[in-house]
C-alpha cells in the first residue's frame, strides 16, 4: 500500500515557555524548540505498521522552510521510506484550505492508496485532513483510533463523544486524521538517523507544484487570524459540598455524564 | 522536567568543541550537524520519556515495592527497567562509539557523550547495566581471540547478553593484588575457576539471557601481587562453539548488598565454581590481566566522571525549576525602601543565587571538562599524525583521574547544595533531591576510591613520559589563555595564567617529594592536589566558555543573550570568589605538610 502522511512541524509545548508577541496576534516564534506535531507523529507509525504487514512504502509530506526538513528527516529515521519538502515564500501563512491545496498538488504526483493527517496541529483548524479529502474527492473519516486493512476498503474506528467508539467501513483511496492513542509511536534509533543523514529530500515549490501562488500563502488565504489571548481565569469551577462519600458520589455523577465513566 | 540544560550542551557540543567538525574524517562521516542534533533530540526523548520515571520507582528510600530482588539465585531488577531496556537497546544506544562490525555505531565519542549524560541524569543505576555491558564487550573487541569475538561481542553490544567487571574480593578491594580467586589450568585451553567476587555491579539480572564476566583471577603458581594476575572470560550459561547457550556454568549470585543508594542496581557477591565446575577461558595473555582489566577501568573511571556530572545536573536542574517557583519572603530591597512584603520566588534571595551560581560553575565546568575528555578520543582518531596521536592519549590519561576524582566530588557537594536550596522539602524523600545525593555518593568511592585517583595522579600520571601530558595539558590552557586575550577578557586571561603557573610550581615541588625520603608527606598531599589541579581546570573551563560566549553574543539571537551573559558572569564568579580560594590552597598544598604522617597512630584514639 502507498501511504503519504502529512506531517508539521511545531513548536515542541514540552520544551518552551509560550509568550503572545507583540502584535497580541500569535505567538512569539522566534528561537522556539520545534518538534514534529505529536499527531502526526501517530499517524506515521500506523502507516509505518500498515505497511510492514501489507507492503509498500510510506512518504511524508510537510509544508514549510527548510527547518521542516528536520520533522522530515526525524519521521525517515522512524522508517519512513520517503519524504517531500513543500516550500516557497508563497506558502507562508497559508490558512487550512491553503495547505490543503499545496498538499493535494503534492499528493497527486504521486498515487496513494491512504492519506493520513494528525487529528490536528498547532493551528488548531483539525480541518486540513477534511479539506484535503474533499478537495480530492475522497471519502474521509476523522479522529481515527484504530486501522485494519482489508480488500480495497479498511475498517476504522473512531473516537465519538461522550468516549463512545463506532467502527465503519471506508473505501480505499481515501483520507485519514488519526487520533493520539492508536498505536504507541516508536522511537528513534541512532541506525535510523544514520541511515537519512545523507539522503537528499526532493523539494517543490508553487511552480513544481503546478500551484498558483495568488489561491495560497497569505495572499490566498481566506480566513485570518486577528487576536490570540489566553483567557482570564473565570469562575468555571464547582465547589462540591458534603461529607466525603457524599462528594465521592456527585463526582461519580458529574463524570459519568461527561462521559468519563461508564 | 528539564534534566540537563540542552542549550549548555549544544554550546559545548557546536560552539566550544565543534563536534560536526569531526564528520569531515570518514569514519565520522555520518555525524554531520544535523545528525548530532537528532541525535541528542531522540537520546533526550528517550531519557525523559522512559528512563526518567523509572528513577524514583527503583528507589527503596522511597519504599517502593521495585526494589531489586534475589530469587532463589536469580536477580530480579525493578519491573519497570524492562521495557527502558528494550528501547535502549533497539535504539543501538548500548555501544554509541564502537565498531559498526560488531553491532556499534561508529559514533564519535564526545556526542555519545551528551547522549549518555541524559541516560545517566535520567537513572544511573538502570545506566550502569548498559554500561558495565559496553566495557564488557570493549574488553572482547579489544584483547579477545577471533572465536571469543565472534562468540560474544554482538551480542553484548546489542544487549542480548550482559556483562560486569569482577575485580573486588573481601581481601581485595585497593589491593587488587591481594585477590585469591584462582585458575586451574585443564590442559585444553580452558581453566577452573574457584572463588568469590563481592561488589559486583549489575552482577547478574533477567533483563538478559546470559551473563559474561571478566574475571581476575591467578593461575596456580604463578608470582604473587598483580603481576601475576589473569584475567578470564567466564560466562553464566556457557557458550557453545555454533554460538547457542549451554549449561549452566557454576556461577551464583549468593547476594546482594543493602546500600545507601543506587538502590536500583544489584550490587552482587559471585561464587565461581562452589560445586567445582566453573569453566573460564584466557583473556589475552597470562599475568597480565591487570593491564588489559585497565581498559574497562579506565573507561569505567570516565563513566564514573559522567555519572558524578548526571547526578550533579539532575539536581542543578532541579534547584532551578524549585527556586523560580517556590514563593518564601519578600525581596530584601523592596522590603527595605518599599516596605513591600509580599512574597516572591526564592530564586530572588542572594543567598539563594549564590548556590545557583556555584552549582552552575560546578556542573558546566565538569561538563566542559567530560566533554573535553571525550573529544580526545576523537582528536586521537581523527589525526594521521602519530605524535598528535599521542598527545590527546596522554590527555586522556591525565585527564581521567582529575575527571573521575573532581567531578565526583564536586557530585556530592552540588547534590547537598541542591537539598540546601529546597530547605526542609530537600530533606524529605518526596522530593526529588534527597535520592541524588544519596547515589551520588557511591561515585566518589567505586572504580578505585578517590584517594587511589589522587595517588594515580601523582604517582604516575605526572612523570608518565617524562612529564608529556602534563605539559600537553598546560599548553592547552595557555591556548584559552591566549584566546581570553583575544576576546577581551584580559583580567581572566591574567588570572588563568597566574593559577597556572602556580599549579605548575605546586606540581614541581609535589613530584620531587613523591621521589625523594618525604614521599609519604607528597602522598598525604596528593589528594589536596587532585583538587586543585581540578579547580585549574575549572578556571580553563570558565575561560574558554567566557571567550565563546563573548564571540557569540554579538548579533546572538535574542533568547540566547541570556544564555551568553549567564556564561559570562558564571565566569566573573568564578574567577572572583571560587579561584582565588583554589590559588590559595595551592599554596598550602606546597607546604607539603608533615604533620600528617608525623602524627603517631596511637594519638588516633577512638
Amino acid at each position: 500500500m502507498e501511504i503519504l502522511v502529512c506531517v508539521k512541524r511545531v513548536p515542541d509545548t514540552a520544551e518552551n515557555e509560550i509568550e503572545l508577541n507583540s502584535a497580541g496576534n500569535d505567538i512569539e516564534r522566534d528561537d522556539l524548540v520545534y518538534s514534529v506535531n505529536e499527531w502526526d507523529n501517530y499517524a506515521v507509525e500506523e502507516a509505518i505498521q500498515i505497511v510492514d504487514k501489507v507492503g509498500g512504502t510510506v512518504t511524508v509530506v510537510t509544508v514549510g522552510d527548510e527547518d521542516a526538513d528536520e520533522v522530515l528527516r526525524r519521521e525517515m529515521a522512524m522508517g519512513a521510506q520517503n519524504g517531500i519538502l513543500l516550500n516557497d515564500e508563497a506558502f507562508e501563512d497559508s490558512d487550512a484550505m491553503g495547505i490543503a491545496t499545496l498538499l493535494k498538488a503534492a499528493a497527486e504526483k504521486g498515487k496513494y492508496d491512504l492519506i493520513m493527517t494528525g487529528a490536528q496541529a498547532d493551528a488548531g483548524y483539525a480541518a486540513v485532513g477534511g479539506m484535503l479529502a474533499a478537495m480530492m474527492d475522497l471519502p474521509y473519516a476523522s479522529l481515527v483510533n484504530m486501522v485494519e486493512v482489508g480488500d480495497g476498503k479498511l475498517t476504522v474506528g473512531r473516537e465519538i463523544e461522550g468516549g463512545n467508539q463506532e467502527i465503519n467501513e471506508i473505501e480505499l483511496p481515501c483520507v485519514l486524521s488519526i487520533q493520539t492513542g492508536i498505536n504507541e509511536p516508536r522511537y528513534v534509533g541512532i541506525k535510523g538517523i544514520r541511515q537519512v543523514s545523507g539522503i537528499e529530500i526532493p523539494e517543490f515549490d508553487a511552480a513544481g507544484l503546478g500551484v498558483d501562488p495568488a489561491t495560497v500563502g497569505a495572499a490566498g488565504a481566506k480566513t485570518k487570524r486577528v487576536d490570540y489571548f489566553i483567557p482570564e481565569t473565570g469562575e468555571g469551577a464547582e465547589m462540591l459540598t458534603g461529607s466525603t462519600e457524599e462528594i465521592i458520589a456527585k463526582l461519580i455523577d458529574i463524570m459519568k455524564a461527561n462521559g468519563g465513566l461508564k | 522536567m528539564p534534566l540537563i540544560e540542552r542549550r549548555d550542551q549544544d554550546f559545548l557540543l557546536h560552539e566550544v568543541f565543534s563536534v560536526s567538525e569531526f564528520s569531515k574524517h570518514e569514519k565520522f562521516a555520518d555525524f554531520n550537524k544535523k545528525t548530532c542534533d537528532m541525535i541528542i533530540t531522540e537520546a533526550r526523548n528517550l531519557a525523559i520519556k522512559e528512563i526518567l520515571p523509572t528513577n524514583k520507582l527503583a528507589d527503596k528510600e522511597n519504599g517502593h515495592p521495585e526494589a531489586v530482588k534475589l530469587e532463589n539465585g536469580q536477580v530480579k531488577v525493578p519491573p519497570s527497567f524492562h521495557k527502558p531496556y528494550k528501547l535502549f537497546c533497539d535504539g543501538q544506544w548500548l555501544a554509541m562509539c564502537d565498531d559498526p562490525e560488531f553491532g556499534g555505531q561508529g559514533m564519535p565519542h564526545l556526542l555519545a557523550m551528551a547522549a549518555g549524560e541524559y541516560f545517566t541524569s535520567a537513572n544511573c543505576s538502570f545506566m550502569m547495566y548498559p554500561g558495565l555491558t559496553h566495557g564488557c564487550g570493549n574488553i572482547l573487541a579489544t584483547f579477545g581471540t577471533e572465536k571469543q569475538k565472534q562468540l560474544y561481542v554482538k551480542n553484548i553490544f546489542t544487549g542480548k547478553w550482559g556483562g560486569t567487571m569482577c575485580l573486588t574480593e573481601a581481601v581485595a578491594g585497593s589491593d587488587v593484588g591481594a585477590l585469591e580467586t584462582v585458575a586451574i589450568d585443564q590442559g585444553d585451553g580452558t581453566y577452573k575457576i574457584k572463588g568469590n567476587k563481592i561488589f559486583i555491579s549489575g552482577g547478574d539480572s533477567d533483563l538478559v539471557e546470559n551473563m559474561v564476566h571478566p574475571v581476575l583471577a591467578r593461575i596456580e603458581g604463578a608470582p604473587a601481587g598483580t603481576k601475576g594476575i589473569s584475567l578470564f572470560l567466564v560466562p553464566k550459561y556457557r557458550v557453545n562453539d555454533d554460538g547457542s547457550m549451554g549449561e549452566f556454568n557454576d556461577v551464583e549470585t549468593v547476594g546482594i548488598e543493602e546500600k545507601m543508594g543506587i538502590h536500583g542496581n544489584a550490587t552482587c557477591t559471585l561464587a565461581f565454581g562452589s560445586k567445582d565446575n566453573c569453566i573460564g577461558e584466557l583473556i589475552g595473555e597470562p599475568n597480565k590481566g591487570m593491564k588489559y582489566m585497565f581498559l574497562m577501568m579506565n573507561e569505567a573511571r570516565q563513566g564514573v566522571a559522567m555519572q558524578g556530572l548526571g547526578f550533579a545536573t539532575a539536581s542543578y536542574c532541579n534547584a532551578i525549576q524549585y527556586a523560580k517557583e517556590r514563593i518564601q519572603g519578600p525581596n530584601l530591597m523592596k522590603a527595605v525602601l518599599e516596605g513591600d512584603l509580599t512574597g516572591v520566588p526564592i530564586i530572588q534571595h542572594p543567598d539563594v543565587r549564590r548556590m545557583l551560581m556555584s552549582m552552575k560553575a560546578y556542573v558546566e565546568g565538569c561538563r566542559f571538562l567530560v566533554y573535553y575528555l571525550n573529544s580526545c578520543f576523537d582528536k586521537a582518531t581523527v589525526t594521521d599524525s602519530d605524535d598528535e596521536k599521542t598527545k590527546w592519549e596522554g590527555l586522556i590519561e591525565i585527564l581521567t583521574p582529575i575527571a573521575k576524582s573532581y567531578c565526583t566530588d564536586k557530585a556530592v557537594e552540588v547534590a547537598s547544595t541542591g537539598i540546601q536550596v529546597y530547605g526542609g522539602y530537600g530533606f524529605i524523600e518526596e522530593y526529588p533531591q534527597a535520592q541524588h545525593y544519596r547515589d551520588a555518593k557511591i561515585t566518589a568511592i567505586y572504580e578505585g576510591t578517590n584517594g587511589i585517583q589522587a595517588m594515580d595522579l601523582l604517582g604516575r600520571k605526572l612523570g608518565m613520559r617524562k612529564g608529556k601530558p602534563i605539559m600537553d595539558l598546560m599548553g592547552e590552557v595557555n591556548a584559552t589563555v591566549a584566546k581570553a586575550r583575544e576576546a577581551g577578557l584580559e583580567k581572566i586571561a591574567d588570572s588563568l595564567q597566574a593559577a597556572l603557573n602556580k599549579l605548575g610550581e605546586v606540581a614541581m615541588t609535589l613530584g620531587a617529594a613523591a621521589m625523594s625520603e618525604k614521599a609519604l608527606d607528597a602522598f598525604a598531599s596528593a589528594t589536596p592536589f587532585l583538587e586543585v589541579a581540578g579547580d585549574l581546570v575549572m578556571a580553563w573551563a570558565w575561560a574558554e566558555r567566557a571567550a565563546a560566549a563573548k564571540k557569540a553574543i554579538e548579533g546572538a539571537k535574542k533568547k540566547d543573550v541570556p544564555f551568553y551573559e549567564g556564561q559570562i558572569a558564571t565566569a566573573k564568579y568564578f574567577y572572583e570568589q571560587l579561584l582565588p580560594t583554589a590559588v590559595g590552597k595551592m599554596d598550602s598544598v606546597k607546604n607539603l605538610t608533615g604533620a600528617i604522617m608525623e602524627i603517631p597512630e596511637e594519638a588516633f584514639v577512638g
